[in-house]
Parts: C-alpha cells; structure tokens; sequence
C-alpha cells in the first residue's frame, strides 16, 4: 500500500517535472504542445474512488499552475479529466467500474482498449486546456490541428509512459 | 431534512467537481484582461439566456390577465367605432345637426352609439349535441341580458344571449339547430338565412341566397344587419361550397365557420339599445296596429 503510494507520488513528481522541463521547452510551432502530465490521471488506479480521483487531479492541475503561472487554467482542465475519468473508462473499457464489479486493473487491459482509455484522456484533457486556453471558436480548425499534432505527440509519450509504468514498477 | 442529506452524499462527487471549477474559473478569469472579457462575455450570455427563459415563463402566467385587458379594449374601441359609423351615417342624411347638437349639450358620441359593448370569459361549452349552449361569466349584475349578440374578439359570430341569472348568462350559439340569423355575402345585398345542420362544428348553412348573389368559394359571409341581434357586417364565415336548390332560384351553401367553437375564450357581449323598441312596434304591427305610438322599454 505505501509503495503504491510512493510508485503514484513519483510519478507525480517525474509527469510534472517532465511537463515543465523538457516538453514546455521545446518549440516546434504552436501546435506542438503536449500535455503529457495527465498520464498521472490516466494512470490512477481504475478502482479509486471517483473524489479521490478528483482531488488528486486538482492538486495536479494546482502544483502546474503553481509551476507555470498559468492561473487556473490547468486546474480546470485536470479536475475536468479527472471528473470524467470514470465515464471514459465505462465507454472505452467496456465495463463498469463498481463495487460489485471485478476491478479491471491497467495490466489486465487489452492493447486495444488500453489505447483508447489513453487517446481518449489525451484527446479530453487536451481539448479542455486549449479551448480555455482560446476562450474562442472563431479559430476552431487551427485549434483542432493544434489538438491533432499535440494529442498525437502527447498520446505516444503517455503510451510509453504507461507500459513502462505498468511493466516495470506495478509488476515488481 | 435526512432526503436532502442522502441527496447530499449522492451527489458530492458533482458538487465537489463544480466547486473547484468554479474557484479555478474565477482565478483563471481574474488573471489577464483577455480572459476576463471573455468569460465576463460567456457569463453575461449565459445569464441573458436564463433571465430570458424566465421571463418567459412569468409572461406566459401574464397572458390571461392581458387578454383579458386587450378584450375589454377592442369592446371599447367596437364601441367608439360604432358610434363614429353612425355619425357618419347620420352626416350623409342631413342629421349630422343633431348629432351635433347632442355633443354640444354634452353627450358624446359614444353615449349616441346603437350598440354597447362589454365583454365576458365562456365557463362552459358544448359542441357535440344538437342544440348546444354556451355559458359566460357575466349575467344580469353586470348589465348582461337577454337578447345581446356574442362575438369573438377578432369579430366572428359566436350567438346571442337567451338566458341570464344574476352571475351568469347562457348563449345559444351558431352550433344550436335552432338558431337562425341572416347573412350575406360581403359587398352584396342579397342575403339568405343561416342555420346549422348539426353535422359538423365547422360548418353551417345558408340558404335561400337569391341566385343573382355573387358568389364564390371563399368569399366572406357576414350578418346582413337585418336580424335585431347582430350588427351589420358580423363576420360569419367563408363560402366552402354552394349549389342551386331544386327550384333553382336560389342557392343553398356551406359556410366554413370563422369561429373555432372548440376553443371559445374570451368574447364580446353587443347590445342593440333599439332591439326593445324595435321588437315591440314589429309586434304590434303584426297585431294590426299601425298608429304612432311611445316605446316604454
């Protein structure tokens, strides 16, 4: 129990660290900005109680605002991913998630619905940060091409991320 | 109390979410100018569209206390009108003096008008029986009586009133196998005699129109004046079809009503002031008296 807390709290620390360090530091255009420090959410037991889920995902979004000044702006869109979090694993992983259910666990997933458990918190958490980021729909195709690239680069360092996770640490 | 608690605690993950979306809105909105006005923009259309649904609402609870003021204010105007048509009338015979003449001491012309109109809310209505009636809201303690017309408040005929109690009055309508009025087409002078057939409570009849009328499907049909109980040009109906009768020298027709009956509200009550005095000198001419007489109404 308290490695699994240390396991959750590193990786914490090394998606904020990576956010801020290295992919906030790369300038490849305005449309390549992945957001990769969701992959904390995404990788949040699929059993945690849903106001776990959101307070862990609020204290994410408030250590990046804190981090980079933004304001609240990552507040909203992780609190958001991390709301909807339950609904995304109902809808891409086939089955609910409840006390009565046996807990599916990231390692028991198939490639196929564990790929789209990440595309699809990618894809949510991305889209909330750049429309609030806008506030505007007047650019709408510009920021779906921002959504495309970035969620594309975003969705394939989570993916990494995930199976180095679930391989070497929560198989340990 | 316990309700709101369960309700409570279903629903707290919810509440938690709005909660720290809201503080981190309120934070993100205060930090640049931009996304101030932006969500100051958001804000205000949101809440423009919320005060606009209940608005919306709170006019829709409005609406009979209007309609019923806009009623009693086309009865007043149906008034006025009345009495600037006599006039008018009263000017092309050389009596314009009179009329005149009473102004000047003081009566206007409302109080010169034939008619006096008021108006009333139905309480009930039937239309699936032969002789159908409909009841008002309004009797003998609001100055309703026998005898006055009833019309919609756009003007269609509805029926005129046969019975009254103190509080109440009740009217046999065009829907009533035993109502009969004349009608006419509108810009004509032939008239025929209107009934209903108690077929459909859409249609009536008309019968007797001289053939020489003229006369097409869809022309209006109104009150030709000639019953003592409507005013002239009383809308009635439109002309859905017509055909010669048997001896072919006049033409039966159906007239679709201009009244919806099913869905009576609001109407206007119309007394004829001369209706007594009318009435009671064709009597006594029908009895063979013929001399000048005074109308004690």
């Amino acid at each position: 129990m308290f490695k699994n807390i240390l396991s959750y709290a590193g990786v914490f620390v090394t998606a904020v660290l990576l956010q801020i360090f290295l992919l906030d530091n790369i300038s490849l255009g305005v449309y390549f900005h992945p957001l990769v420090y969701s992959v904390f959410i995404i990788l949040l037991p699929l059993d945690t109680k849903p106001v776990w889920v959101v307070l862990s995902s609020a204290l994410l979004g408030v250590v990046m605002d804190a981090m980079t000044g933004t304001d609240g702006l990552n507040v909203i869109a992780a609190t958001a991913a991390g709301f909807f979090r339950p609904m995304v694993i109902g809808a891409t992983c086939g089955r609910t998630v409840g006390p009565d259910d046996t807990l599916p666990a990231l390692y028991r997933l198939t490639t196929k619905n564990l790929a789209w458990y990440i595309g699809s918190m990618v894809v949510l958490h991305s889209a909330i940060f750049f429309f609030m980021e806008t506030l505007s729909l007047r650019h709408l195709p510009h920021m779906l091409l921002r959504l495309a690239v970035s969620g594309t680069a975003a969705f394939a360092l989570s993916w990494y991320f995930v199976r180095l996770f679930v391989g070497k640490i929560l198989n340990k | 109390m316990y309700k709101l608690i369960e309700f409570i605690r279903r629903i707290y993950v919810v509440l938690l979410f709005l909660v720290i979306e809201a503080v981190a809105l309120n934070y993100y909105a205060h930090s640049s100018y931009y996304t101030q006005a932006k969500i100051l923009s958001y804000a205000n259309r949101v809440t423009g569209s919320v005060q606009g649904t209940i608005f919306g609402v709170k006019h829709f609870f409005t609406l009979r206390r209007e309609n019923d003021m806009l009623t009693a204010r086309v009865a007043e105007l149906e008034g006025r009108l009345s009495a600037y048509r006599e006039a008018a009338a009263a000017a092309q015979t050389d009596s314009l003096a009179a009329a005149v003449a009473a102004d000047t001491l003081g009566v206007g012309l409302e109080g010169m008008s034939q008619y006096r109109y008021m108006t009333a809310r139905t309480v009930s209505n039937s239309i699936n029986r032969d002789r159908n009636f409909i009841t008002l809201n309004r009797g003998l303690a609001h100055g309703v009586m026998t005898d006055m017309a009833v019309i919609t408040p756009d003007g269609a005929m509805v029926g005129y009133v046969v019975g009254c109690s103190e509080r109440y009055s009740v009217v046999l309508p065009l829907l009533n196998t035993d109502f009969r009025t004349s009608g006419k087409i509108a810009g004509d002078e032939y008239f025929g005699s209107i009934s209903w057939s108690g077929s459909s409570p859409y249609e009536v009849d008309m019968a007797e129109l001289s053939k020489y009328a003229d006369i097409e499907v869809g022309a209006e049909v109104v009150s030709s004046g000639l019953s003592h109980y409507f005013p002239a040009g009383i809308r009635i109906g439109y002309v859905e079809s017509y055909e010669l009768n048997d001896s072919q020298t006049a033409y039966d027709v159906k007239i679709r009503l201009a009244t919806d009956m099913t869905r009576l509200g609001n109407v206007i009550l119309i007394e004829n002031m001369d209706f007594g005095e009318v009435s009671a000198l064709e009597a006594d001419a029908a009895a063979g008296r013929t001399e000048t007489m005074e109308f004690q109404p």
